[in-house]
Order: structure tokens, then sequence, then C-alpha cells
């Protein structure tokens, strides 16, 4: 690390951009090191995308007022492309990844910059040049590799390579870990350890505030467009952050709540499963089983089959070769999706944008979607039920929206994952299946969605709840059930839950107590 | 330089009614391009051919050719809103059109010759049941056994020229029995086409106002009163000079109405259907689709069905209209009824699409053709004009929505 705390490299001054109608950015100030590791922090709307793209040139340089200092030289961008940023050294490394799949990681790297010959590609050194670059930042992916192949985690690695063998000075990371495993967020830890050293400068942006305690040197953070704090991770806290970025105390990110479990009504036992294509077996004996009126935490790494287990169970996954699931002791075989929902369970995916929502459709018709049949004869839609329905949910769930007519594209994450679970409700499940329901989602708004879990687990629904975070799981279940490798290795009571005892159950590492055996 | 002092002029230094008018043109943007292009297209070949372009007498056939393709579009735009396509329709059609030529003169003539009426709706039943039954058996390939839309419908077009040829052996088979002949020949009286205007007006007001009240009751946005007023005005002026100009040849067109009853059908399906409001999800998000129940091989299913039929009347309207069934029969409708989603703003990349849009794209279409046959243009410079126009209209859309 660079420790002449004088030298920056980057520094924003009153920098201010103004939409129609919103100023997005107003007199952002504040300054980088070079080779600084700088966490931008803030809620959905807070200005950090906006900041970012005048950063890496999406604005132009002539559509905000202030200045940006980059090396001592006012930034000018003339916008339109992002290739100027890049030329100048000002690389993004994109939440949605922007590779091609069916090329290698060496193509990939080199997409639009190969090395030519008169006789065309020459491979032999595109590859060594892969080689090289890989080797330097201790990159663990091979040159040749199929991009389709590899996990999330080593596909960004090309990604970040890619940005660097453009002589990338100012790395832009935004949300990187959102897609990642645990193991894989260690990996891009030591990478980003491993590019402070070479002195690289990154812009880090997430919603898991952990992780700029872990790897952050400064943190800035924005709070409806304005700076209200720039300083050191190290005078900081997480209560801190939070009441900075909300500008108000939060005492609490879980609400409190009074579950009381009714008698058992949905149980998985010993489900094996295929891929819908091919034969590879991806769910190994799970089982468990949700009360009424709980909420049944499912923790595991990326990959662990937790979003395969729920989608098998939904009907629109993989093929059940043994094993059962049942509801009310009633044995089900769902075929599709539409079966699962008239048995009365519900699916809040994962990937809202993919698999939630028609995003060019309005709020209303999303959340009518599935429960047309509500509404509808065969040649008629009642489209004041539907509108009035439609209305009651996006009212109960305070939807933040100018009315139902709206695009559903125009709201914000919180409001659209909201949406998701408007659509989902109005079928009456008796079992809600919440698949990672706060990813991508501001502080608020999860606080909003917690709420709304615990109040339907009060109206005695059953509640199965996917989470990549640690401290949701822990904060918002009364039991925990642990997967890995396609397995349930135990369930937990959450008085005995503990990140390490999860951790350790997740990764199958024996720990000191010896709780997780090999199966 | 910040974005506030690069505009030229502020918004409140404009008369306010212009800026109604500009934020309504904004809003609407597609829509106005396309009417003022229909307007410009109108005006030129008004200009070119002495007026002789917009006299009654071609102005009623202008309409009335309209409608062969534009029934072909109606079901189109439902097909490639799913994210499909259908290259088969013009052949379909063309198909229909000489099977029930080749019935109507080999059989049903002979058979009950003294009864008119049986021999035309023996006629119709037989175009539609070909129609739909190509239509189910192409659906079914397609939603069920799941082979690309494009490579069965590519396959369908030569099947069904192969099937043409087959039936006419070559030859032109007459279809001009002479009430069949009246489905896309006939008028209607100048007292019926009133009455028609007249109910037609009285049917926007009402949905303007009944809009107003709902969209009122759900906080929608709600556009001025005088806005919404303009429009429905503006629209039963149209609807008024139409009825007038038709009825200066020789009435109301018999086919015309036959579309509008199809075009208003249909909207109303995938407006107020769950298949309508499924074909719409189906195109915009798939996967979404599939997870929230809908049973997409079904409905795309029956979209196919919906486009068999569609053709089968496209079919019907074509024999009843040129009085015969030919080996050319449906020539390039498909491109033409492609052309006319597209123009009217379909998506190719499905999720959006309106039969409105589409029935101006289908107007547009008819226009140059109508426009340059009757210029005298050498047949080769309707294609060229075409494609350009095509692709023309395409970018200019393209970069108004890329410049909002």
């Amino acid at each position: 690390m660079n420790t002449d705390t004088t030298d920056y490299i980057l520094e924003f001054e009153n920098v201010t951009k103004r939409f129609p109608g919103v100023v997005a950015l107003q007199d952002v100030s504040f300054k980088v090191r070079r080779g600084e590791i700088h966490g931008l922090c803030g809620e959905n709307g807070a200005g950090k995308s906006t900041l970012m793209k005048i950063l890496s040139g999406v604005y132009p340089s002539n559509s905000y007022e202030g200045t940006v200092w980059y090396e001592g030289k006012e930034l000018r961008l003339e916008g339109g492309s992002i290739r100027q940023a890049t030329n100048q050294g000002i690389a993004t490394v994109y939440q949605e990844l922007t590779l091609i799949p069916t090329m290698t990681v060496g193509e990939n790297i080199h997409l639009g910059k190969e090395p030519v010959e008169v006789y065309g590609i020459n491979w032999d050194r595109l590859y060594a040049d892969t080689r090289e670059l890989l080797t330097q930042y201790n990159l663990d992916i091979q040159p040749q590799d199929i991009l389709q192949n590899l996990g999330v985690g080593k596909q960004q690695m090309t990604e970040i390579a890619k940005a660097l063998s453009e002589n990338a000075q100012v790395l832009i990371l935004d949300e990187p870990t959102s897609a990642l495993s645990e193991a894989e967020i260690d990996k891009l830890m030591d990478i980003l350890d491993n590019l402070r050293d070479h002195g690289v400068t990154c812009f880090y942006i997430t919603h898991k505030l952990e992780e700029f305690f872990r790897i952050a040197d400064t943190i800035t953070v924005l709070r409806d467009g304005q700076v209200i704090t720039s300083q050191p991770t190290e005078s900081l806290s997480v209560e801190r952050l939070v009441s900075y970025m909300v500008g108000r105390e939060m005492t609490e990110r879980f609400p409190s709540s009074k579950h009381v479990p009714g008698e058992v009504i949905f149980e998985v036992e010993d489900l094996y499963a295929r891929e819908p294509t091919g034969s590879r077996e991806v769910l190994h004996g799970v089982t468990l089983d949700v009360r009424r009126g709980e909420i049944l935490g499912i923790a595991g790494l990326m990959g662990s089959g937790r979003t395969e287990l729920v989608m098998t169970i939904f009907g629109e996954y993989g093929k059940i070769t043994s094993g059962s699931v049942r509801l009310h002791g009633k044995e089900l075989h769902l075929k599709n999706s539409r079966q699962a929902m008239l048995a009365g369970i519900s699916l809040i995916p994962e990937d809202r944008k993919r698999h939630g929502l028609v995003l060019m459709q309005s709020v209303l018709k999303n959340i009518s979607l599935p429960n047309l049949d509500q509404f509808a004869g065969f040649m008629r839609i009642d489209s004041d039920a539907e509108l009035a329905a439609s209305l009651e949910f996006a009212n109960s769930l305070s939807i933040k929206a100018p009315n139902l007519n709206v695009p559903v594209d125009s709201l914000s994450g919180g409001n659209q994952q909201k949406v998701v679970i408007s659509k989902w409700l109005m079928s009456k499940p008796e079992v809600l299946i919440l698949d990672d329901p706060t990813r991508g989602v501001d502080v608020g708004a999860k606080y909003e969605i917690y709420k709304l879990m615990n109040d339907l687990a009060e109206q005695g629904m059953a509640i199965i709840m996917i989470s990549s975070e640690l401290e949701e799981v822990l904060g918002m279940s009364d039991r925990v059930m642990v997967m890995c490798e396609g397995r349930s290795t135990e369930t937990l009571d959450i008085k005995e839950a503990t990140e390490e005892r999860i951790m350790a159950l997740a990764t199958n590492v024996a720990t000191e107590n010896g709780v997780t055996e090999t199966v | 330089m910040s974005a506030a002092s690069t505009a030229k002029v502020k918004p409140s230094e404009r008369p306010k009614w212009v800026e109604t008018i500009l934020t309504q043109f904004r809003i609407n943007i597609q829509t106005y391009t396309l009417i003022l292009a229909t307007i410009a297209i109108w005006a030129y070949f008004y200009n070119e051919t002495d007026g002789l372009f917009l006299d009654p007498r071609n102005f009623s056939n202008l309409f009335r050719q309209m409608t062969t393709t534009a029934f072909l579009s109606v079901g189109m735009v439902l097909v490639i809103v799913t994210g499909n396509i259908d290259l088969s329709v013009g052949k379909l059609a063309g198909f229909v059109s000489v099977v029930v030529a080749y019935f109507q003169s080999n059989y049903l003539t002979d058979y009950f010759g003294d009864n008119e009426l049986l021999v035309a709706s023996l006629s119709v039943l037989i175009g539609l049941a070909v129609g739909l039954g190509y239509g189910i058996i192409q659906g079914y390939i397609i939603a069920y056994l799941g082979v690309t839309a494009f490579i069965v419908t590519l396959g369908s077009m030569w099947l069904l020229n192969g099937a043409i040829l087959l039936v006419t052996e070559g030859k032109t088979i007459p279809a001009n029995q002479p009430m069949f002949s009246k489905i896309s020949q006939g008028y209607m009286s100048s007292e019926v086409g009133w009455i028609l205007g007249g109910l037609t007006i009285v049917v926007l007001f009402f949905t303007m106002f009944r809009g107003r009240q709902k969209k009122r009751q759900y906080n929608f946005d709600l556009p001025s009163l005088g806005t919404d007023l303009a429009k429905v005005i503006g629209l039963s002026v149209l609807v008024l000079v139409y009825i007038y100009r038709v009825n200066e040849y020789r009435g109301f067109q018999n086919p015309v109405l036959l579309l509008i009853i199809v075009a208003l059908i249909v909207t109303y399906m995938s407006n107020n259907t769950r298949f309508g409001r499924y074909a719409y999800a189906i195109g915009g998000n798939r996967e979404a689709a599939k997870l929230s129940g809908i049973n997409i091989n079904r409905n795309i299913f029956l979209i196919f069905v919906l486009m068999g039929l569609l053709c089968g009347v496209s079919g019907v309207t074509l024999a009843s209209r040129v009085g015969y069934g030919t080996i050319s029969a449906g020539d390039g409708y498909e491109l033409d009824a492609i052309a006319a989603c597209i123009l009217g703003g379909t998506s190719t990349l499905g999720g959006v699409g309106t039969v409105f849009g589409t029935m101006i794209g289908a107007l547009i279409m008819a226009s140059l053709t109508n426009g340059l046959q009757i210029t005298n243009v050498e047949p080769a410079y309707v294609y060229v004009l075409k494609g350009i126009v095509l692709v023309v209209a395409v970018f200019v859309d393209v970069y108004l929505t890329r410049k909002r």
C-alpha cells in the first residue's frame, strides 16, 4: 500500500449532476489516494452509480458541474462510450458480466485488440500474453478455459484481468460479490489486496457493509446525492456507517419477531433430483420441514444447491428421482409452477429481473400475471377487480410508485422486489419460499421486507428463506437448515446457530466441536 | 458548460397549449410519426397523380386492397409479440384461396348451384377450415415438438407453394360466384355507412369518458380533458371524412368492415383475456412468465392456431376480391404483413406491439403499393422503394427513441 498520504490520484471537486427534476449529485467533493481501496457506500438512489458513471464516461464531462481531477489534470470525457475512460486507465467491472460465454478467457481479454499479423490472429502470442497477465496478478484461471465452463467467481476474475490488460489505474467494482460464494469472495479479497500492492486504485461498491471493513482503506458515504463523510475505515463501525447512510440511528437491522410456530405443514424427505437436461445429479438427499408460522432459513454457499432445491420443489427445475415432498402430509407431484401455485406454494425467485418480472410491463400487469384466473372468465378479465386487488397489495406492501400503470423497470430494486412479493402473495400461499429476497435491495427497503416476512409468519404462513448473508439468516430465522454440495447437512435451532457453526456445516469442514461429518 | 445552460428555450416561454401538444407528441411519438408518415405519403402521391390517388374510386380501392394483407398482420402482431415469426402466412392465404376456388368451381356450384347462400357459406367455411387446420398442425409442431417457428414456417412456405401448384395444376381457377364475390367486392348503402360512423363516434366518446373515470379512480396519469377531447374529436372527424369519401364512390366496403371487426376482436383479446396478456408476458420475459404459472406451449400453440384462422380469412377475401385462384396467390404477402407490424411499432424482440399501430403500418404499405402502381412506376421500383421505406422508418424510430 502506498503510504504517501498526499498522493491523490483522483479528486472530486463540487461535482453536481442534475437530471430533469432531480439533483442526483450535489457538491460532491472528496479525494482518493493512489493505490487505495475506496469504499463507496449509500442506499439505492444515493448517487453512487451516477458518480461512477461520471468517472467512467457514461455521462460526458459537460453534463455536470464541478471538476474531476485525475492524475492532477481535469478529466475530460465526451461520453456516449466508456472507451475513452478505459484508454485513460479508468475501467469498470460490471455487476452483470460483459463477457462472451462461448469464447476462451484469452479471447475475452483480448477482444477488440487481438494481436494481428499479416496471416491473421497470432494465437500463440495472445495466449502467452494472457498467461503472463494472469500470473502477474496471481489470478487462478487458465487462458484457454471456455468462459461458460467457469464459475461466476472465475468469470469475474476474467473481467478484472480484462480491465488490467488495458493498464487500468482505477478500477470500479460495482457489487462485485453479489453473485459470489464465500470462498470466491475470499479469493476476490486476495486479488484486491494484490492489486493494492501493484498500486491500482479501486472503487468498491457493495450492499454488504461487512465487506467494507474487510477490504476498504477509506469509506465515503453518500446520501441523497451528497457526501456525508469520507474517512478512514479504522475510524468507523458498522453501526456508524448505517446511521450515516440512513440519516438516523438504526437501532436494529432486523425487526424483532414473535413467531409462534404451529404444526409442521410442509416436508421434504430425502430428496434426490437430476438437472432438467442431462443426467447430472444436483440434489443428493435433502430433508427439511417447515411449521406454520415460522421462518426456516436455508444457508449454504453459492452452488450448494439451494436454488436448485427450491426450484425443484416448485416443479420448475430438476427431475425428482427419489424422495418426497409433502404438504399437510399429502405427497405432491408438482410438474410446473402453476401446479405449485394451486397447491398453495409460492416462490420469490432469486433473480428478480430474469425470473420475477416482465420489466417493460406495468406494476399492475406484473402483480396480476400469475393470478389472472382470479379475475378472468374465458373471454374476459374483470379489470376493476384486477386493479382493486393489485392496489390492495401495492398499498399494504407500500410499493413506492406514482401509480400502478408505470413500467416496473422505473422502480428501485427494493420496490421491484415488493412487486414480485405482491404477485406471489396474491395467490394466498400457505408456504412462501423466498430465494435471497434482499439481494441488491437497500437498507431501508430490506427492513421493510423483513417486517413483512415477520407479519406473514405471524399470520400463520410457513416461510422458507434462502439467504447468502449469514447475518440475515441468523437475524430472521427460527431454524436454520444448512446445505452443502446438494445435501442438507443439519437443521439448527436459532439458539444453537452461530456464524462459525453454519460456515463449518456449509463448507463441510470438521470443527473442533466435531459438528460435521462427511457423508 | 452545464446541462441547464444548453437548453435554448425554457419550457415556460412557450404558450401552454404548445407545451401540451409537444408533451403529447413526445409521449406518443411512435403513433404520431406513423400518422405523419401516412399523411406525407398520401400528399406525395396526391401531388404526383394530380389528385387521382385520393379520388373516391382509388381511395375506396386502396382500403379494399389493404385488407387482404391486413388480416395477416393482425395475427402476425401477436406472433411477433411472443417472440416468434411466421413466414408461411402469404402462401397459406394463397393456398386457402386456391382451395376455395377449386371447390367452388369443381363441386359446390355443380351440386348446390341453385342455392347461392349455401355455395358462398360453404366456400367460406372450407377456407377457414383449411387455414385453421394448417394452423393447428403448424402450431403443434412449433409449440409441442419444439421446432423453431422460423424453420417450421420456412418449410411451410415451400410445402404450401407445392400444394398450390398441385391444386391448380398450373391453371387459374375461377371463384366468381356472385354472392361469394360480395365479401370483398360488395358495398353497403350510404345510410348504413353513416349509421356505422355515428355508432363509432358514440363508442369513442363513451370509451374515453369511461377510461378517464377509471384513471381518476386508480390515480393513473390522467391527460387533460382537452387533450383527450381533441384526440376523440380528431378521430371522429377522420371517421366522418372516411365515410363521406367512400360514399362518394359506392359506399362502405364490406371487407373493410370485416377487417375492423376482426381487428377489434383481436385488440380486445390482447388486452382483456388471459390469452392476450400471457402472449405479451411471454414475449417480455419468457422465464418470468413460465415461473408465473403460464403454460407457454399452449399459449404459443393457440397463437399459431389463431394465425392460421386469420390466414383462412385472408385467403377467402383474396379469392373473393380477385375472383380466381392462381399459382402466384399470396406471393410475398408474408413480407408485407411483417413489415406492417414492424412499421407499426412491434418489437422484433417481443413483448411490444399493438394491433392499432399495425393497422396503420398496413395502410402505409398498401398506400405505397397502390400509389406506385397508379403513377405507373416500373414494378421493380415498387420493391426498391418498399425496402427503403421500411429501413428508413425503423431507423427514424430507433433514432427518436434513442434521443428521448
